[in-house]
């Protein structure tokens, strides 16, 4: 009884803290921000009886439950989750508290509405990543777009956050409203547009490749593959800290997710067809925005490019189509939603200080204020993939399995691991090391208890996927190899 | 001889039509004998006059709804009573009413002092119900005829200013030529077979293909597409757009509110049934037809709403692009066409109430004006967030986001477009949705992210304008929800249409 409804009061919990929200007077505005964040850490524990009562035998969907229907048109929707989606919804859960509490004394405006703007987005990313259905994956994947680009709006930094926000927008509307069209022929075609029927169902080579590429525009902005990835570094560097940290963290995967989900099980001819072509256009994105970061003299800009090439590594990873090249990428896509937030986090908390994110302004933070210098150290290792946390170990798979399947391009993308190292540690030294600047920060104090709160679990996250990564592994095992079994 | 037998059941019928026009011609008399009597010192009646209209479209609207004969043929065919044009005729009376709400705080503070304004709107409402239930043509002659005359002079309405007379001029003048062309394509067909009615050249028709290289064929075609062509005008779809941005920008707002929520619903009823029933053997000569004059609008609506400064302008163009993809909707030919465009006529005339509910009922405090123009909404998220946010979420349907209302109208259309494997179009109508997206996306950024130092304050908008405001975005957030007594009352009538 209590399995049936878990995913369910997942949806509701963050609606409710909504509606709860809506009734306490702006006076309260500390009110306001303990009620948004406890709803969200709330919604967080009950996600994690999903991991605890997952059953990791069966590749078959569990907590089904229906969500509704709609009349005439055989569409019965539900929600359920497998050893891919579970992470990914409690990659959301473990984000929003994060960004609602990282966000506690930098946004002085439409406080409320701050709130209810992330738990409405936790609510509709819950159901992209668990609803079981095409049409309402697209509905939900598109409904993202209006409280982020209310977020980026309106609590961004600068001026040029109304041009990031339209980007944003435009970016991710061409894109999919492509991918609707090949929903709708789906529908047309098959009758249906649930997962589970359509995973059954064969389209012959030439539709799968029409339907295949209607799907890769919209996913592969969202990801974002290269040609398609200006938004990203605009509406990341814009955004307020937890925008780019919701950004980063999951926006970016729901390309990941949509690409395993969807396009992979459904058009498998297409993806071995469009192999090298992805391949290609990945390789290019791991050096060249490898290399357009070390140019970059914005912080922000610097992570959201390495976020760009670390997605590079994610769909090589997908397209291998082999079992290691896909837990890699899915390991990879967790790890980045970790450790790029905590990188974004940890900009933030240098510029709720001194209000810049330019790097020439910031040196020899190391001495003054060690604390940070030491996280954002750890975190630094963390994105180039040091080992012993978590990149290294799903960079790793995703190469020893894209090895086996082209060996050239893993050679290039190897390359990547180089650059990464060269941009992180080079935008470490500047930061962290040399003489302080007195002339531009006169003023410093170290980390609170606050800030130290928001980046300890992601420090204990990394280390554990880094040192024990079988328990992420293990769950999505089974999925992951029923998914290969089908494309074969 | 007792004539009252022929008749007998035809008056019950027509009951609501009947009622209205006695209503209005009480309404005129009332209004001429009491706003001129010196005894009562010439009285300014003419909300007294909006409240009674509002009075009458509401009984109409009870005589709608339980009308006795849910089917019927009345007045030797010349009108058709089914459930299609029933329900067609009840959302154009709802809808009318709300347009009557809008109007009243506008009226009120600009002293537009003459009550004739409610009465030909009434009798606008009178012309497109007989249109919607029209089964021949020359009753179809005689509402348009009814409704357009009045849409003419309300136009106008504005005597104190040149736009407003220029805007009816205009539309008379390109009207009147259109009304010809219906004329002469009606005597066409009437020429070439002798009939009017329509079930009677249905029936005439069927199978008519076998015969396409013969005169009468020919003829007939040519009658046909004189008839579309004045219809294209009537909804100003690209290529006959072009009298639409000025006379929504001449007209009263009011009266363009009106404009653009109304007349579509009628049109485009009277379409469905001169397409899906009479003419459909013709379809191969008129879904081409349909299908560029859509793809044109959608395109030409899209483009030339981008850089518009004023917002009537801006919604007559973003009319036109809607035109365009009821149009798709239309050329696609099947029952789920019937579906989707009549969803989306529903959805997009609860979005344009919204939307003008909100153009009327908001005055600047300072100079008790209006906002005309784009730009004066600038930071109205600050001054008033509740209300621009309200707005953003109309927008936000408009450009077609889901989980909102706009985004099913559009999904139904679509859908059934590619289930006429006509995928050209659906590319074109979704790429031009995006283009569309722009300018709605610029209203929101002015009124969120602004960045001049203007604050314009409001006044408190009027109660009925509020309640309108509200119930259609109530509508347009939680129709995703619960749209189950939409959908199966739409695909019920659709399929009664067509079986």
């Amino acid at each position: 009884m209590f399995d049936s409804s878990i995913l369910l009061s997942l949806v509701g919990l963050p609606l409710l803290g909504i509606v709860l929200l809506l009734f306490i007077p702006d006076t309260k505005a500390d009110l306001q921000k303990t009620v948004g964040l406890s709803t969200s850490l709330l919604t967080f524990l009950l996600s994690l009886t999903l991991w605890l009562k997952f059953d990791m035998s069966t590749p078959k969907y569990q907590f089904v439950e229906k969500f509704f229907s709609v009349p005439y048109s055989n569409m019965h929707i539900y929600l359920g989750v497998d050893g891919i989606s579970l992470f990914f919804t409690l990659l959301t859960t473990f984000l929003i508290p994060i960004c609602l509490l990282a966000s506690w004394d930098s946004i002085k405006i439409y406080i409320r509405e701050y709130s209810i703007a992330f738990l409405f987005l936790e609510a509709v990313l819950i159901c992209v990543f668990t609803v079981l259905d095409v049409l309402f994956f697209y509905i939900f994947f598109e409904a993202v777009l209006i409280p982020m680009f209310l977020i980026i709006g309106i609590w961004g930094s600068r001026e040029r956050k109304i041009r990031a926000a339209y980007q944003f927008f435009v970016y991710t509307l061409v894109g999919s409203v492509l991918m609707l069209l090949a929903i709708m022929y789906i529908y047309y075609y098959t009758g249906t547009t649930d997962v589970q029927v359509l995973q059954t169902v064969s389209f012959d080579f030439n539709t799968q490749i029409i339907l295949f590429l209607a799907f890769f525009a919209s996913l592969a902005v969202k990801i974002p593959m290269v040609p398609a990835h200006i938004w990203l570094p605009e509406a990341h560097s814009e955004a307020p800290t937890a925008g780019s940290v919701i950004l980063a963290g999951v926006l970016l995967k729901m390309g990941g997710y949509g690409f395993l989900r969807f396009s992979i099980p459904m058009f498998p001819d297409a993806s071995i067809y469009f192999t090298p072509f992805v391949y290609t256009l990945s390789v290019i994105a791991v050096i060249y925005t490898s290399l357009t970061t070390l140019r970059q003299v914005d912080m922000k800009r610097i992570i959201a490019y390495s976020s760009v090439a670390h997605m590079g590594f994610v769909t090589i990873g997908l397209f291998t189509l082999n079992i290691q090249g896909i837990e890699g990428s899915m390991l990879l896509m967790l790890s980045h939603g970790i450790v790029s937030s905590a990188l974004f986090l940890c900009v933030g908390v240098i510029y709720d200080r001194h209000k810049t994110r330019i790097i020439k302004y910031y040196s020899g933070l190391a001495v003054k204020m060690p604390m940070f210098a030491t996280v954002f150290l750890f975190f630094i290792l963390a994105n180039m993939g040091f080992p012993g946390t978590s990149s290294f170990v799903s960079e790793f798979l995703v190469l020893v399995g894209a090895i086996k399947s082209n060996v050239f391009v893993t050679a290039l993308a190897t390359t990547g691991v180089i650059w990464g190292a060269g941009y992180s540690i080079w935008l470490y030294n500047r930061v962290a090391f040399g003489n302080i600047r007195i002339s531009h920060i006169s003023a410093f104090h170290d980390m609170d208890r606050r800030e130290f709160m928001v980046f300890l679990p992601c420090i204990l996250l990394v280390f554990l996927m880094g040192l024990y990564p079988e328990i992420f592994l293990n769950v999505m095992h089974v999925s992951i190899t029923h998914l290969v079994e089908q494309v074969q | 001889m007792d004539f009252s037998v022929f008749f007998d059941n035809d008056f019950k019928a027509v009951m609501p039509e009947l009622y209205l026009f006695t209503a209005i011609l009480i309404l005129l008399s009332y209004g001429v004998v009491y706003s001129t009597s010196k005894a009562f010192n010439y009285p300014m009646i003419q909300l007294n006059i909006g409240w009674l209209s509002a009075l009458t479209l509401t009984m109409t609207l009870f005589l709608l709804i339980s009308n006795p004969l849910s089917t019927a043929s009345v007045f030797n065919n010349l009108l058709i009573i089914d459930p299609f044009s029933n329900f067609i005729k009840i959302l154009i009376v709802i809808s009318s009413i709300v347009c009557i709400f809008m109007s009243m705080s506008y009226l009120e503070y600009k002293k537009v002092n003459s009550f004739e304004y409610f009465i030909l709107l009434l009798l606008a409402v009178l012309g497109m119900i007989c249109l919607v239930s029209s089964n021949d043509l020359l009753s179809i002659y005689m509402s348009i005829e009814l409704m357009s005359l009045s849409f003419y002079i309300l136009a106008a309405y504005k005597r104190n200013s040149e736009f407003s007379g220029e805007a009816g001029l205009k539309y008379f003048i390109l009207g009147a030529f259109s009304s010809g062309l219906l004329l002469f394509g009606i005597s066409m067909i009437y020429g070439f077979t002798g009939l009017t009615n329509f079930e009677e050249l249905a029936k005439l028709l069927t199978g008519i293909n076998g015969m396409s290289d013969s005169l009468t064929y020919n003829g007939i075609l040519v009658g046909i597409l004189f008839v579309t062509v004045s219809l294209l005008f009537k909804v100003a779809a690209a290529p006959f757009h072009m009298w639409s941005p000025d006379v929504y920008e001449g007209a009263p707002t009011p009266v363009t509110a009106f404009f653009s929520i109304v007349p579509k619903m009628a049109v485009f009823a009277l379409m469905i049934r001169l397409f899906y029933s009479t003419f459909f053997d013709f379809i191969g000569f008129w879904q081409p037809i349909f299908l560029y004059s859509g793809v044109l609008s959608m395109v030409i609506g899209s483009i030339g709403a981008l850089y518009q400064k004023k917002i009537k302008r801006l919604m007559a163009y973003s009319g036109i692009a809607n035109v365009g993809y009821m149009l798709a909707g239309l050329a696609s030919g099947t029952i789920e066409s019937i579906d989707g465009l009549l969803l989306y006529l529903l959805i997009y005339v609860v979005m344009t109430t919204g939307f003008f509910s909100f153009v009327l009922g908001t005055q600047s405090t300072k100079d008790s004006k209006l906002n005309m123009h784009v730009s004066d909404l600038v930071n109205l998220g600050k001054v008033n967030p509740i209300l621009a946010f309200s707005i953003t979420l109309i927008l936000f349907s408009m450009v077609g986001l889901p989980p909102l209302a706009g985004f099913f109208g559009k999904f139904y259309l679509f859908l059934a477009v590619i289930q006429s494997e006509l995928y050209a179009v659906a590319i074109i109508g979704v790429l031009s949705s995006v283009i569309a997206a722009f300018y709605y996306i610029r209203i929101i950024k002015i009124m969120f992210f602004g960045t001049s130092n203007v604050y314009t304050t409001y006044k408190a908008m009027d109660k009925l304008n509020t309640l309108v405001l509200s119930s259609s975005l109530f509508f347009l957030i939680f129709l995703f929800a619960y749209p189950h007594p939409f959908l199966l009352c739409i695909h019920k009538i659709s399929l009664g249409l067509c079986l």
